[in-house]
């Protein structure tokens, strides 16, 4: 089985503050990872490294290329639809992202809107938190790359948005790509993830396989994770 | 269906499709919903149904023709001897429970022979 990342020795400051150091992480193809950790820390940080946006020290190799500028072509990350004003309509940004991608598929963006339920002709001001949570997931999946990146896709999400979600990412992931899924609240993803990455004392703590985990400790993925911060607890 | 998150979920997943099988809901020879379509309806990842499906193959209980899909098996022996087989699991499961509160074998078959009399009563 190829990899579709290999992070080695990466580290990264922000004002002098370190977030994250000595991040070691290798992910195989066509895996659904969950990227966990509480608020803060640096989950989102990493995404911005994987795409380039963010420059830290070490090497980050995706699909096989070193070059932080190469990067935004093999990951697909919608950041929260930053950049865009509040008057522009999805289906504004969907063309701009025609433009932009060369890989984003309108086809397959046409076929996400329908099961999502999105309203392109609304502007992004007027989305719920749902609604735009869903135009992000679509705006993602339309892309054809080798890693997606779904940054905390369920925080202050209905139920009911969560299944179609859900649903979505299991419909439309392809075979081959991997997608990472980043939460501080695991119970709800657990069932579909292949593999946890637990970020913790700003560096990867943990990579296991989620069946593992319940194999090897007869524990949930949540109280799994939840059983990794009340050993630090005592500690302290 | 609702999983069990300490149990691996693709032993969730077979236990399901088993218990599909023998109670009929699933017939000797019944071709398998499509991988993909099985991991939206039970909201699971693909390559856990892969995993599930791939074990059961080679148990003999699914049969894989390249390009049509999964099956069934139409081998009913097979299905009996698996039925035996999660049968014996089952009881060997609550016999060491019981076995653990120090019931002797009489008294678990006691108790057992109570229960299924109370049980018949409720029933009435």
């Amino acid at each position: 089985m190829t990899n579709v990342l290999a992070i080695q020795h990466v580290g990264y400051k922000h004002n002098f503050k370190t977030i994250l150091h000595d991040v070691d992480l290798t992910l195989a193809t066509g895996k659904i990872v969950g990227l966990l950790g509480e608020n803060g820390a640096g989950k989102t940080t990493l995404m911005r490294l994987l795409t380039g946006s963010a420059k830290g020290s070490g090497t980050i190799t995706v699909c096989g290329d070193t070059q932080p500028a190469h990067h935004r072509s093999h990951v697909s990350f919608t950041e929260q639809l930053r950049g865009f004003s509040g008057n522009t309509r999805v289906e504004q940004v969907a063309s701009f992202y025609r433009t932009v991608y060369p890989d984003f598929d309108g086809a397959r963006f046409e076929e996400l809107v329908t099961f999502l339920q999105i309203d392109t002709s609304l502007k992004l001001a007027a989305l719920s938190k749902g609604m735009k949570e869903k135009v992000i997931i679509a705006l993602t999946l339309a892309r054809q790359v080798n890693l997606y990146l779904l940054d905390e896709p369920f925080s202050g999400i209905d139920s009911m948005s969560r299944k179609r979600i859900i649903s979505s990412i299991i419909k439309w992931k392809p075979d081959d790509a991997t997608m990472v899924i980043s939460d501080h609240y695991v119970s709800e993803i657990a069932p579909i993830l292949d593999e946890i990455v637990v970020v913790k004392d700003q560096t990867v703590a943990v990579h296991k396989a989620s069946d593992a985990v319940r194999e090897e400790f007869g524990l949930g993925i949540a109280d799994y994770y939840e059983s990794l911060y009340e050993g630090s607890a005592q500690r302290d | 269906m609702q999983f069990d998150d300490k149990v691996p979920i693709y032993y969730q997943i077979k236990n399901y499709l088993y218990h599909e099988m023998l109670t009929g809901q699933l017939t000797p020879g019944a071709k398998l919903p499509a991988i993909r379509q099985l991991a939206v309806d039970l909201t699971v990842n693909v390559n856990t149904v892969q995993r599930a499906l791939g074990e059961m193959i080679t148990a003999g209980i699914v049969t894989s023709k390249r390009g049509k899909g999964n099956f069934v098996t139409t081998d009913t022996a097979r299905l009996a001897q698996l039925k035996e087989q999660l049968t014996m699991e089952q009881l060997e499961r609550a016999y060491e429970q019981l076995h653990a509160l120090n019931l002797t074998d009489d008294e678990i078959i006691a108790g057992l022979k109570q229960y299924i009399a109370q049980r018949g009563q409720q029933h009435d």
